[in-house]
């Protein structure tokens, strides 16, 4: 019991620095590695909740992707990160206070956190068909059943998504040669070939 | 069929209107007439089918409003009011349409001038087919519509267009008051329908309006409000002021709209409403002197003008006044017999003019006619036909019309009725006075035109002078052929029990009124022919009195009128010089007429310039107190909150997420505060 | 669990097919098939509105409980067609014009319908959080589809940021709404509402968060900076099409979630409705004053129809939810009819947008300033025209519900909107004319130009007819 707390408050307390260090650092590579950092531990506390399922899902799609993606667009790009956070440096106090605010109204609701004994139903409903399942399998069993159609709305939404990449940065540039297989092996020897019988002795 | 009757001039205007310049000349003017032949087709089927089988009926179309108490319906309510006059409006109005191909066709614009004149026509039909005073409103509104449309159809002209303005404001105080009294009714009623108030205006004869105080007889009030709003439409004095500036519009407008149909919307005003005009004799006093003043004045101006239109213009609102003063002494179906005859033979004589006019390359001034009788010898007679029923020569039909109307008023219990008799007597007068003036003016005598003009004229295509034969037709027989059945006969004894069972009106009444003079009498006899349509109380029964009037009342008329024709024809035809020294004798007299009693410069100084001057006070007084506390005071800030808003507004994204995370941030410390305090 | 019952998402279906279908011929004809994809997909908005008109519009609640349908769900999704075919007939010639004409545009046209069509079905908060992302996902690509120009990029930009982060508001409030509740699914929730005493303090919150978000969505302020910005950025067709429809079904989807799984705390989320409504309806009618470009105005005039829309959610009534569905229903219309005339503003060959440009249009133009003309008194809401209807409807509702302050707020802040409205009447009428637009109207624009003004001036005829209709289909949030 004691490990599984303490193990909380180290995942919990890394990922909090980390998100803090990702606004504050100045070079925006250490930016996204701390993002990377911060999955990670995130991903642990899920573990920790028993749903390894999802810690997986994080470290797969936000560290192996999505966050890889992002160092690569902050390597390529040269945007100075500085310049852009001048403008917003103004605006910092009043952020504070803010975030202040809601950090203050957050700690009074969850402070007072309980269920309502109305929603004992609820509670209960979800959690007995599948005992004795792993994580994984339990949402497997749901997924394409119970939740078919966020799935595939899901779908939908991923569709659009690569039209939009498409329609938004796909140019057809004239004159930029391409690799073409088809033509490549429909190429003969007789079409780009031609065999000159040269006349011996005739050159000078 | 009623159906076809009134909604085939709105699809005429709608097709044409919309598609017109696509489809080309020819498909609208086919589209526009064929409408209208239709609509005449079935307003003469209307005629038989109600007016001869005595078979009112109301066609509810749809519910229009319902608000509270009040609920107003679309409704054609044919009885044989309306179709009187939906088979005047439409075979006038048909006429027109054809007249008007030959007149128009050197417009640029004659797709849009028919598909105006179908419009008109439909707003026209919606207003006497009304069974509520809101529909008649619409109709009477879109009447005015397309009047100023129409008057100021070649609006490259100023003078036109200053003219449909001047129609279009002068009418609005007439509306007013109409809206007034609709309004007003109901405010006694609790509604606006026809069936409704007509069932119990009797009930409410004695009834006061209580309004700051003051305890006002509600008839007396409701007719008042009523009975100006008509006078606007239909050009009575001190409201007349916009009829002869509209004879700026073409001339088949002047024929159709302020001559024979929309003119006349005030005197079926009257007429529909007289359930509740029979309740209110001050009123009805009212009514007979200004009609009688309108029918003098008028006359009396015709007699000195030289535009031609202005002429038959100013004798149009004589004739109006004649109605109005005969639906005063409360003869109401002699008041539609004259708008009927009035409505034949005014559209010819205008359509006449129309005529000379074509053939004279547009002159209108009579001072440049002359001369032209061998030239264009159908029009000649056209209008010899139109002004002999105008001064009221039998056979024609406006001596039958007229006569009644006069016999009535002086049949009449009341003194403004022998007023009206004399006035109208002397206004018969000048009526054929000026009518000859007109004729040798302009048929007579040497041409005073020049030369180039004189040799262009020519007679008007068959187009334009079929029309006229028609109408011809009409201002000889219709005045003959109509009389027994719109005024004629003896007031049956079967009326009493008519007036009982007039709650029912507007219902289907299918079965004829037993009547104890005999079959064939019921058909031809005024009360069975009005059916319930038309309200006369037995004690102000002035018809039924005229026809005992003396003889000499009955002849006095025609002697006078002829007297006017010799009058005419010793001063115009004998020597050039015998009009100016008339004018010389009596100066005065003659700028009076000349200038048409001055009622336009005593409006503008009264009225125009009074509001202006009166403006120029409030517009100080304006901008120094209320502007600059209200409105001004009001931009200002306004322009400041604007500007305070718009300075959020600075295009940059995290000041934008901020505001909003600002906004979710007070919500949420609102909540708490609330559950805070308790909630 | 309930049955597998597909009958009453078949428009949606069909429209998805479909779109996938254009998308494929598209790809494999080019840009030239935009043409037909456009007529194509307009033809599938008509099918798809027969397809609905077909299927039993009883109650049906399929699909695990995420999608319902109902006579609500059903006039709205008719609404909602409407609205898309309008936009495509608006598009066509306005993309040829501006040499953007790619065949995605309807594509994406309808994937934003199918997600808006959800959205007003939406039976679960996870339902109406997908419904919504296809929804806005779509509409930021459209925002940025003129990607060669600056404006427009970041006019997509914008919307894209600062619509993830209203997403994520929505998505905070959702898990405080499952936290406290344990439940997305409406029916369950509302059960689950009812009986509380008191609401914990958490609902309240999720409530807010989620209301903020989709606040963002109808750009109700003060969630509506995105709004002129966007509008003025993005090409006018697609500005039109923000415009009309998307605001349409995130109110139904308000209506919805308000009405039914929320209706048992309806003491909590009627003063943020009242402090959106008042709110929208001030920035609305004073910020639009000292606009110039007409594209922004338009932004701000929709700011604030927004405000009187809601004022009829404020009302918590079924008068009050049917003159919403009502003056819905009226603004679309008039707003189609005003694009038609915005996107007809071209000089040589480029877009016009300022208010300035349209002056002495009565002498170059004069049916277009007639047409113009009259949806500006409608907007205006001066009777008879029908926006007077949408607007007294309304005003109604408030005084039914006794919200005489936010009645009296509307009143005044339409004199003021009245104002700037006017305004453009008289910059078309009474100022020295500025060169003629570029051609005639080309015929889809025409079209609905034409039956915008019908409607706007028929509407007197038969004011009964569309409110009835309303009413019931506001009605069926009342039933249960």
């Amino acid at each position: 019991m004691i490990i599984e707390a303490l193990a909380f408050y180290a995942l919990a307390g890394i990922l909090t620095l980390s998100a803090l260090l990702v606004i504050t650092v100045r070079n925006p590579v250490h930016s996204v590695l701390f993002l990377i950092l911060g999955f990670f531990n995130a991903a642990g506390l899920f573990v920790l909740l028993g749903a390894e399922f999802i810690a997986m899902i994080l470290v797969i799609v936000y560290v192996g992707a999505v966050a890889v993606l992002f160092l690569f667009v902050v390597m390529m790009l040269d945007v100075s990160f500085a310049d852009l956070r001048k403008g917003a440096m103004q605006y910092v106090p009043i952020g504070l206070v803010i975030g202040a605010i809601l950090l203050s109204e957050l700690i009074l609701v969850y402070s007072v956190w309980g269920f309502a004994p109305e929603t004992l139903d609820n509670r209960a409903a979800p959690v007995e068909k599948f005992e004795g399942l792993t994580n994984t399998e339990a949402l497997g069993n749901v997924l394409y059943t119970d939740y078919i159609f966020p799935f595939q709305l899901a779908g939908l939404i991923l569709f659009v998504a690569m039209i939009g990449a498409i329609v938004l940065t796909h140019r057809s540039r004239p004159g930029v040669r391409k690799q073409s297989v088809a033509d490549q092996q429909a190429r003969k020897a007789s079409d780009v070939l031609e065999i000159r019988k040269v006349q011996t002795g005739s050159g000078a | 069929m009623e159906f076809i009757a009134v909604f085939a001039p709105l699809i005429g205007f709608i097709i044409t209107g919309i598609f017109g310049t696509k489809m080309g000349k020819w498909p609208s003017i086919v589209i526009t007439c064929g409408a209208m032949f239709a609509a005449a087709a079935a307003s003469i089927y209307l005629f038989y089918a109600v007016n001869l089988q005595h078979a009112p009926y109301t066609t509810v179309l749809a519910n229009w409003l319902t608000s509270g108490e009040l609920s107003v319906n679309w409704a054609l309510r044919i009885d044989q009011l309306t179709v009187v006059m939906m088979c005047v409006i439409n075979i006038v109005s048909t006429c027109v349409h054809v007249y008007s191909v030959g007149y128009m066709s050197h417009d640029d614009h004659q797709i849009r001038f028919m598909s105006y004149l179908n419009l008109f026509t439909f707003a026209m039909l919606m207003l006497v087919t009304a069974d509520n005073l809101l529909q008649l409103f619409f109709g009477w509104e879109g009447v005015g519509l397309a009047s100023y449309l129409l008057i100021g159809f070649w609006h490259h002209k100023h003078s036109a267009n200053a003219a449909a303005q001047k129609a279009f404001v002068v009418n609005r105080v007439g509306d007013l008051t109409l809206a007034l009294g609709m309004m007003g009714c109901f405010a006694v009623f609790g509604s606006i329908n026809f069936d409704v108030i007509f069932a119990e205006a009797s009930k409410y004869a004695d009834t006061d309006f209580v309004l700051f105080g003051q305890h006002l007889h509600a008839m007396t009030a409701i007719c008042l409000l009523l009975f100006i709003g008509s006078m606007g439409k239909s050009a009575q004095i001190l409201l007349h002021t916009w009829l002869p500036d509209a004879m700026e519009g073409p001339t088949p407008v002047s024929a159709l709209i302020h001559a024979a149909t929309m003119v006349t919307a005030g005197v079926f005003l009257l007429a529909r409403l007289s359930p509740l005009f029979e309740y209110a004799p001050e009123i009805r006093v009212m009514i007979t002197l200004v009609g009688t003043a309108t029918a003098f004045i008028a006359a009396t101006i015709g007699m000195t003008q030289f535009d031609i239109k202005r002429v038959i213009a100013y004798s149009t609102m004589s004739q109006l006044g004649y109605m109005f003063f005969a639906l005063g002494v409360s003869a109401y179906s002699a008041a539609i017999f004259h708008l009927m005859t009035h409505a034949f033979f005014k559209a010819l004589l205008f359509l006449s003019a129309g005529s000379v006019i074509h053939a004279l390359s547009d002159e209108q001034d009579m001072r440049k006619m002359g001369g032209l009788w061998k030239k264009i010898p159908f029009t000649y007679i056209m209008m010899w036909t139109g002004a002999l029923a105008l001064a009221g020569i039998p056979p024609f039909a406006g001596f039958y019309s007229k006569d009644i109307v006069m016999e009535a008023a002086y049949a009449s219990s009341n003194w403004s009725g022998q007023l009206a008799f004399w006035m109208s007597l002397a206004a018969v007068f000048m009526t054929s006075f000026y009518s000859w003036r007109l004729i040798i003016m302009t048929f007579h005598g040497k041409p005073r035109s020049s030369e180039e003009v004189m040799d262009h004229v020519h007679e008007s295509p068959s187009v334009m002078l079929v029309p006229l034969f028609i109408l011809a037709m009409g201002a000889v027989f219709s005045g003959a052929f109509f009389y027994e059945p719109f005024v004629g006969g003896e007031k049956a004894a079967a009326h009493g029990e008519m007036s009982a069972g007039h709650e029912e009106a507007g219902h289907h009444q299918p079965e004829v009124v037993p009547h104890e003079s005999g079959g064939e009498d019921t058909v031809w006899a005024r009360q069975s022919f009005w059916g319930d349509s038309i309200l006369v109380l037995d004690e102000n029964d002035s018809l039924q009195a005229a026809h005992h009037a003396p003889k000499w009342v009955k002849f006095s008329p025609l002697a006078v009128g002829l007297l006017g024709i010799i009058m005419a024809y010793l001063i115009y035809m004998t020597g050039p010089g015998v009009p100016d020294k008339i004018r010389r004798a009596v100066p005065a007299l003659h700028a009076l007429s000349f200038n048409k009693w001055y009622f336009d410069e005593i409006y503008d100084f009264l009225f125009v310039r009074r509001a202006f001057g009166l403006g120029r006070i409030f517009t100080k007084a304006d901008r120094k107190i209320i502007d600059r506390f209200g409105p001004d005071g009001g931009a200002t800030a306004s322009g400041a909150t604007a500007k305070l808003f718009s300075r959020f507004q600075t295009g940059f994204i995290y000041q934008y997420a901020f505001v909003m995370m600002i906004a979710v941030i007070s919500l949420l410390s609102w909540f708490v505060f609330r559950a805070g305090q308790g909630g | 669990m309930m049955a597998f019952d597909l009958v009453p998402l078949f428009p949606e279906l069909f429209l998805a097919v479909t779109g996938m279908a254009h998308l494929i011929i598209g790809v494999w004809r080019g840009n030239h098939s935009t043409h037909f994809i456009f007529w194509a997909s307009a033809a599938t908005y008509v099918a798809a509105a027969l397809i609905l008109m077909g299927v039993s519009w009883g109650d049906a609640i399929v699909l695990n409980g995420m999608f319902k349908f109902d006579n609500f769900a059903g006039f709205m999704k008719l609404i909602i067609l409407l609205g898309l075919l309008a936009s495509a007939a608006l598009s066509v010639k306005y993309l040829d014009d501006e040499g953007v004409s790619r065949f995605e545009y309807p594509v994406l046209m309808t994937f934003a319908g199918i997600g808006m069509m959800l959205m007003v079905s939406a039976n679960n908060l996870l339902a109406l959080y997908m419904a919504l992302e296809l929804q806005s996902l779509s509409l930021y690509v459209l925002a940025a589809f003129r990607r060669g120009s600056l404006q427009s990029a970041e006019a997509g930009v914008k919307y894209f940021s600062l619509g993830a982060l209203s997403s994520g508001m929505i998505l905070f409030g959702i898990s405080l709404i499952y936290g406290y509740t344990g439940t997305l699914d409406y029916g369950t929730l509302s059960a689950t509402l009812l009986p509380m005493q008191s609401i914990p303090v958490g609902i309240t919150f999720g409530l807010v968060f989620l209301l903020a978000g989709l606040a963002f969505k109808i750009s109700a302020v003060p969630f509506h900076m995105w709004t002129p910005d966007v509008y003025q950025g993005a090409p006018t067709s697609v500005t039109a099409f923000f415009a009309i429809v998307p605001k349409i079904a995130a109110m139904g989807l308000i209506m919805r979630l308000l009405f039914e799984p929320f209706a048992p705390v309806s003491g909590q989320w009627d003063q943020i409705v009242w402090f959106l409504s008042a709110a929208s309806m001030m920035v609305g009618a004073f910020a639009a004053i000292v606009q110039e470009n007409i594209k922004r105005l338009l932004a701000y005039s929709s700011i604030g129809n927004m405000g009187y829309a809601l004022i009829g959610i404020a009302a918590v009534s079924s008068t009050g939810a049917g003159a919403v569905v009502l003056y819905l229903l009226i603004y679309l219309i008039m707003t189609s009819g005003v694009f038609a005339v915005v996107l007809s503003m071209r000089r040589n060959g480029k877009a016009v947008e300022n208010i300035s440009d349209l002056a002495g249009l009565s002498q170059t133009q004069p049916m277009l300033a007639y047409t113009m003309a009259i949806l500006m008194f409608s907007m205006s809401g001066i009777p008879p025209m029908a926006g007077f209807f949408g607007k007294l409807v309304i005003f109604q509702a408030a005084v039914d519900a006794q919200m005489y302050v936010l009645a009296v707020l509307g009143v005044v802040t339409s004199v003021v909107a009245a104002y700037y409205y006017l305004r453009i009447i008289k910059v078309m009428f009474f100022d020295t004319p500025a060169p003629a637009f570029d051609g005639a109207l080309p015929f889809a624009r025409r079209a609905v130009l034409t039956l915008s003004v019908v409607f706007v001036l028929g509407f007197v005829l038969r004011p009964s007819l569309a409110i009835v209709i309303a009413k019931n289909a506001a009605g069926a949030l009342f039933a249960g």
